[in-house]
């Protein structure tokens, strides 16, 4: 290798000329992480109503008028908490579909302890979810509800979709990985070959902090080292440190995951990919994906290193429903949610999707009625043409 | 040395003098015991039926004592024993050979490795990683050091031994393990250093080079990622990530078994035992769930 140059007088020059500027912002520094920083986090105010086990259920009314007619239920992922979608106001999912005027619940499914290692995605999704569901169509007094789920909460109601199909009326899934047969993302590549009995017969769940170790080793260049030195070049910005700080709570508060149900989908899903290919038992029953007949949005990140897009995309083409819409952003998998640029996107989309399914069946609802009216009038015709016809008709009744 | 001072200095000499100097000894005392107790008996008839269990006793350990000396005295099982004896050193430094071979074997192949560590693979490349060195002390750990960790345990303790040694065989295959893959994961940040050494030298031939650190900084950040990238697709790693979680589970599952013990003694209940409550618990509220949802649906 020749001899080359680093040009250490310049950038000495550099450093001794950003001195100052370091010494303003540690001293700006000191004042901010000293003082009052409000990074609190989820705090739409929102009604707990219903409470089963460590699951609790969330409605927040609507801000905005004209909105979906059916409130909408978001079913979030067992990994990390539901907290991202409403990090912060002005950068808050939940209310942003308030002010859309989307009376909207959501599921919150606690800390699983050591007794909640027996649970099943069977008791998640036949049990939890479906109690949820029966509570908000009896509450609101109607027999189908919107349902919208985020990661695995999303592959959790893709499958509830296709158990009781009858009681969703318009489905969305946010970056929810259905096919799982890819090598895009590290952790499809990473779980092939897990042993997930070994983990489950050593912790009995999955612990929260295992997986985000696992989390942090997918890029541990940006996060480990370059977003740390990102907070350190802005820590005397009192706004940027709030929020890295919500960031931060919400990305270090994980939750165990119940470790059978942990088993099964890293077994079912991940290792055998039985979802996709209408192969997947779950409480005895197949889960057949052509039998989710409701309309589909689903939204996924092209950046998605968790969930890359070739996870998601395939579910549309393997359901029963032909009302089905794709929408890849440009974004990774939290982007989704917390990004400003998708945060304009995302809930503006999904109040505008279920407003257009409500027209759709409010049209089919008024074409229904109209050919029923007419088909009456055409009997009362006959009838009144035929009233031989008419009396033997009234005898077979 | 003559031969006969040779044998005067060997164990079977020695062991023969101390069993003749100990029957001796005991023998005398014996007789000055029962001489005592004589005296005793005579003044004090009450204790007559009592005599002498803890006598009886004696005399009788005292005559299989003597029964043992004589048969080893006999020169057959004199040359039996010597044997043994001989041989006892020998197992000794058979074993510490075994060991200290096995050191050196694993010393040699850390010289070997260490001045070719970071040279052994090119840039964004992570196929055919040289992992001698782990594999080797692995080898040389199962094969000389954890076997003597796993020889059956004996007696009332048995169980509790086993476990101590199964915890203290599984954290030391944890250690082999988590080496190897903070080797792994050490790598990019050795290669990425390479590859600005590189671009350093491009950059310097362009004329090109910053005075500002934050450039060389972006730069450097983006190569280390890229090659992070390149390490966890490869097949090696996936091994390496999947080998330290399973050695890390088994070193914790072999010490919550250790846990277990102690907890057992001050009657704390263990994973275990609430495990299989929590099951029973699970079952019941399912069942009780089901039976209510019957009852609602009525």
């Amino acid at each position: 290798m020749s001899q080359f140059k680093i040009p250490v007088d310049r950038i000495l020059a550099k450093v001794a000329e950003d001195a100052e500027r370091v010494r303003t912002i540690s001293e700006k520094a000191s004042d901010v992480l000293l003082g009052p920083l409000d990074t609190d986090i989820s705090t739409t105010p929102g009604e707990v109503v219903y409470r089963e086990d460590r699951l609790t259920l969330k409605h927040y009314a609507p801000i905005g008028g004209d909105g979906p007619k059916t409130p909408l239920l978001i079913v979030y992922a067992l990994i990390n908490r539901e907290t991202m979608l409403d990090l912060q106001p002005g950068r808050s999912v939940v209310q942003n579909f308030l002010k859309e005027g989307i009376d909207l619940y959501m599921i919150e499914w606690g800390y699983p302890t050591r007794k909640d290692r027996y649970l099943t995605i069977d008791d998640h999704v036949n049990g939890y979810m479906d109690n949820v569901m029966d509570f908000i169509r009896q509450r609101q007094n109607l027999s189908k509800v919107n349902l919208m789920g985020v990661c695995m909460g999303g592959t959790f109601s893709v499958i509830y979709a296709a158990l009781h199909p009858e009681k969703v009326k318009n489905l969305i899934t946010t970056v929810t990985p259905t096919n799982f047969d890819t090598e895009k993302g590290l952790l499809h590549i990473w779980f092939k070959d897990f042993d997930v009995d070994r983990t489950v017969k050593t912790f009995g769940n999955m612990p929260g902090d295992l997986l985000n170790i696992i989390f942090l080793l997918l890029n541990p260049a940006r996060l480990m080292i370059d977003k740390y030195v990102g907070f350190l070049e802005n820590i005397d910005n009192k706004v940027f440190v709030e929020n890295f700080m919500r960031m931060e709570k919400w990305i270090f508060d994980s939750p165990d995951v119940p470790g059978e149900t942990f088993r099964q989908f890293i077994k079912d899903c991940y290792q055998n990919n039985l979802l996709i290919k209408n192969k997947m038992e779950v409480g005895g029953t197949r889960v057949d994906l052509k039998k989710i007949t409701m309309p589909l949005l689903n939204i996924y990140g092209r950046f998605d290193h968790l969930v890359p897009p070739e996870a998601c995309e395939l579910l549309t083409r393997k359901i029963g429903s032909k009302d089905t819409e794709d929408i890849c952003l440009d974004t990774g998998h939290i982007g989704i949610y917390v990004s400003s640029k998708c945060q304009k996107e995302l809930s503006p989309k999904i109040a505008r999707w279920l407003k257009e399914r409500d027209k759709i069946e409010q049209k089919a609802e008024a074409t229904k009625s109209r050919a029923k009216k007419s088909n009456d009038k055409k009997s009362k015709a006959r009838a009144k043409a035929s009233p031989r016809k008419k009396k033997k008709a009234g005898n077979q009744i | 040395m003559s031969q006969d001072q040779q044998q005067k200095a060997g164990p079977e000499f020695l062991l023969g003098a101390w069993m003749k100097t100990a029957t001796d000894f005991w023998g005398s005392m014996t007789e000055m015991w029962q001489s005592t107790l004589a005296t005793q008996q005579k003044s004090t008839s009450s204790q007559k039926n009592a005599k002498a269990r803890p006598q009886e006793l004696w005399d009788a350990s005292f005559n299989i004592w003597q029964t043992m000396v004589s048969a080893y005295s006999t020169p057959e099982t004199m040359d039996a024993a010597a044997r043994g004896m001989h041989a006892l050193p020998e197992i000794v430094l058979r074993m510490a050979k075994t060991g200290w071979e096995g050191y050196f074997h694993l010393q040699q192949q850390w010289l070997e490795k260490a001045g070719t560590i970071g040279s052994r693979t090119e840039a964004y490349k992570f196929e055919d990683l040289d992992r001698d060195t782990f594999r080797a002390w692995l080898e040389i750990y199962q094969k000389d050091f954890g076997q003597f960790l796993n020889i059956p345990q004996l007696g009332l303790t048995r169980s509790y031994q086993e476990r101590i040694n199964r915890a203290v065989d599984k954290f030391n295959l944890f250690q082999v393990e988590a080496a190897e893959f903070l080797y792994l994961f050490y790598l990019p940040l050795e290669k990425s250093l390479r590859v600005m050494g590189e671009n350093f030298q491009e950059l310097s031939q362009e004329g090109n080079l910053s005075d500002n650190f934050k450039d060389y900084y972006n730069m450097w950040i983006k190569i280390l990622e890229g090659h992070y990238m390149t390490l966890f697709k490869s097949p090696e790693y996936t091994l390496a990530l999947s080998k330290a979680i399973n050695s890390a589970e088994d070193f914790i599952d072999a010490r919550q078994e250790l846990l277990a013990d102690g907890l057992k003694a001050l009657h704390i209940p263990t994973d275990k035992d609430m495990d299989e409550l929590y099951k029973e618990l699970y079952l019941l509220k399912k069942k009780v769930k089901a039976l209510e949802k019957k009852v609602d649906n009525r």
